[in-house]
């Protein structure tokens, strides 16, 4: 790989890096709320609650209604995720054994069929559509290129929808990638100290 | 909405809108900054609210409504959304919004919470929509009806602003019933009783309109042979609607009634009966409002049911409670309060047949009633409507009964009853457990163990 690409990526990456966390600490900025209500529950359980149990179809209606978006989802992310992770790899001019890559092409392809799926799918529904803003669009676009060039290739086009990826990043909703877990504690803790989460709180015997 | 809700916003001024606004930054804090960089707007929220469920129309998507506010968010607060407002949907705070902000939080959200537990990322939404609504209160946007309501407490100490005479007398009356009723001539509300254990706390309603279920409260006290005792001055209503305005600072004001009234009655547990909104008005949002933790417990009367009856002090027969009988489960006390297996269980001894609904517990739809709605008559035909998918749940229980622990549930469920020809008996628990109670002997009881709820 070129290291015209290379030093490429690595700006992009570092740029994504920077704006996300320029973006927490204008969050962190806003202060914390004090709480002074005795807690009924362990915060701490309700938060591994929050990324565990509440996230499965038997605790949320919105996933066991909608398996399709659930496991298209599930499949976009991993294949961004594996492209990442094949992005860092081809940094480090590291190459992965035959039968790894054929698992993560594999990723990479239910990937991108997730991610076309849920962009057909955000064009098509007259109601998401019209709750779309165009950074729902060029967000779903730029990531499921990155993970069907990350399949198909050239490298040259590959590290180019890196970098736009990258570079978008801390712009656009791709930030939730952050704040999906600042969200998702903040979820947690506040269930959790109510004695809400896990189910049944603190009045289960 | 209302035509003079219409007015005020036509006569919204550039200082009023900016007053708004600065009161919606002043609200955020990093949780809520970090819920409006979060959402993904996926939709997969719409179905979980009830007002979508009733009438599938983007305006009443749980993202929809939140969008109108995180792109007010992202226009005045986020660099990009400054820089490229239309890639982003950042927009203005103007009038069309702030009627959007109103038509979304006021007029199509009972703050149930039931989209957090849906949403994709996990935003609690109602914290959120609490923020604009105070906003509007800043701006003088909040429904009149819904208002009126914290003003009679500011003024009156409780919401329906029932003089102190009357409600003495209300006391007096309920008392000789209760006499009548357990024979016993001792049985007794007490009044400003100094030192007491518990003060219990109602909804002004049961004293306008449902003394029976007061009746039923004092019962169950006379059986577990409770010291308890009721204020007759301030601090006798639970009920504090700033919660739905989002005033804190009224909010705060109404709350202190409480701690005031426990601490010149010297009471050490503060007793909430059957109301889900006084219920996180109290446990939850009352120290924060005042900005200091309680130096007293604060439980519900489901709580303290249930703890009767697993420490031998009340008994119920069962055979007495025949109609199969259905639960409730206000958003306030189960999603928001954490309270959900203690009613249950007081149920299960106290009725016959107990039949669940589908979904239940936390995952239990809304009334319709919460946030506020039965207090925005603008509102009524949307309430109603919205009501819809609790009405389909109790049918399809087949109860006869449905037990509602809160005063505002069942005044809803009461009109739904009527709307949706449900044919149901509405009753709080307990009414159920009243009517069940089996007397008790003459013997003393023991020395009360009660276990303090909270740590």
């Amino acid at each position: 790989m070129s290291v015209v690409l290379t030093l490429g990526v690595l700006a992009s990456a570092t740029w994504a890096v920077a704006g996300l966390v320029l973006l927490r600490a204008e969050a962190r900025a806003y202060g914390s709320r004090a709480l002074h209500a005795a807690p009924a529950g362990d915060p701490a359980a309700g938060v591994r609650y929050a990324f565990t149990g509440a996230m499965s179809p038997g605790a949320k209606e919105s996933v066991r209604e909608h398996l399709p978006s659930y496991f298209a989802g599930l499949a976009y992310h991993g294949g961004i995720f594996t492209a990442l992770g094949l992005l860092l790899l081809a940094l480090c001019d590291v190459a992965l054994p035959g039968r790894i890559l054929m698992g993560a092409r594999i990723l990479l392809g239910l990937g991108v069929l997730g991610g076309l799926g849920l962009l057909l799918k955000r064009l098509l529904k007259p109601e998401l559509r019209r709750l779309s803003h165009p950074d729902d669009v060029v967000s779903n676009l730029l990531a499921t290129a990155f993970v069907a060039l990350a399949l198909t290739g050239p490298v040259t086009a590959w590290m180019l929808s890196a970098m736009l990826l990258l570079i978008y990043v801390p712009l656009g909703k791709i930030r939730h990638c952050l704040f999906f877990f600042v969200a998702r504690r903040h979820l947690g803790a506040f269930f959790g100290r109510r004695g809400v989460f896990p189910p049944g709180g603190a009045h289960v015997r | 909405m209302s035509a003079e809700l219409d007015q005020k916003l036509e006569a919204l001024t550039d200082e009023t809108l900016a007053k708004g606004l600065a009161v919606f930054r002043e609200h955020l804090k990093e949780a809520e900054a970090g819920f409006l960089n979060a959402c993904v707007r996926c939709g997969l929220c719409a179905d979980s609210c009830h007002y979508h469920r009733a009438e599938p129309r983007l305006e009443n998507v749980p993202g929809r409504k939140l969008d109108h506010i995180a792109s007010v968010f992202r226009a005045h607060y986020t660099t990009f959304g400054r820089v490229a407002p239309g890639l982003v949907g950042a927009k203005r705070f103007d009038r069309d919004m702030a009627r959007a902000w109103v038509d979304a939080v006021f007029g199509r959200c009972s703050l149930c919470g039931r989209c957090s537990l849906n949403c994709t990322i996990g935003i609690p939404m109602p914290a959120l929509f609490r923020a604009a609504r105070r906003a509007l209160g800043a701006m003088g946007l909040v429904p009149d009806d819904l208002q009126a309501n914290v003003e009679n407490s500011l003024r009156h100490g409780n919401n329906m602003a029932i003089e102190r005479e009357e409600w003495v007398e209300t006391l007096e009356w309920i008392e000789e019933e209760l006499q009548a009723e357990t024979g016993d001539p001792q049985a007794r509300i007490p009044v400003d009783k100094q030192g007491a254990r518990c003060l219990f706390t109602v909804n002004p309603r049961e004293a306008k309109f449902f003394p029976l279920s007061l009746q039923a409260s004092a019962k169950v006290f006379w059986a577990a042979k409770e010291d308890w005792t009721l204020a007759s001055e301030a601090g006798w209503d639970l009920t504090n609607y700033a919660l739905f305005t989002c005033e804190d600072d009224q909010a705060a004001a109404i709350v202190k009634n409480l701690t005031d009234a426990m601490t010149r009655l010297g009471c050490e547990v503060l007793v909430i009966g059957e109301c889900g909104h006084g219920y996180q008005s109290a446990r939850w949002m009352g120290p924060e409002w005042l900005k200091s933790a309680f130096p007293f417990p604060v439980v519900s009367i489901l709580e303290l049911m249930d703890q009767y009856l697993d420490e031998g002090r009340i008994q119920v027969d069962p055979t007495k409670n025949t109609q199969p009988v259905t639960l409730h489960d206000p958003c306030n006390l189960v999603r928001h309060g954490g309270i959900s297996e203690p009613q249950r269980r007081v149920l299960r001894r106290a009725v016959n047949t107990f039949t669940e609904m589908a979904p239940r517990g936390i995952e239990n739809y809304c009334c319709g009633g919460g946030g506020g709605q039965l207090a925005m008559s603008e509102y009524r035909n949307r309430r109603l409507k919205a009501g819809r998918m609790k009405a389909d749940q109790i049918r399809a229980t087949g109860a006869k009964v449905v037990a509602a622990p809160c005063h505002n549930c069942i005044d809803q469920l009461s009109e739904l009853n009527k709307e949706y020809q449900l044919k149901v008996h509405i009753k709080t628990v307990a009414e159920l457990v009243a009517a069940a109670l089996v007397p008790p002997t003459s013997t003393p009881s023991s020395t009360p163990t009660f276990a303090e709820a909270q740590p």
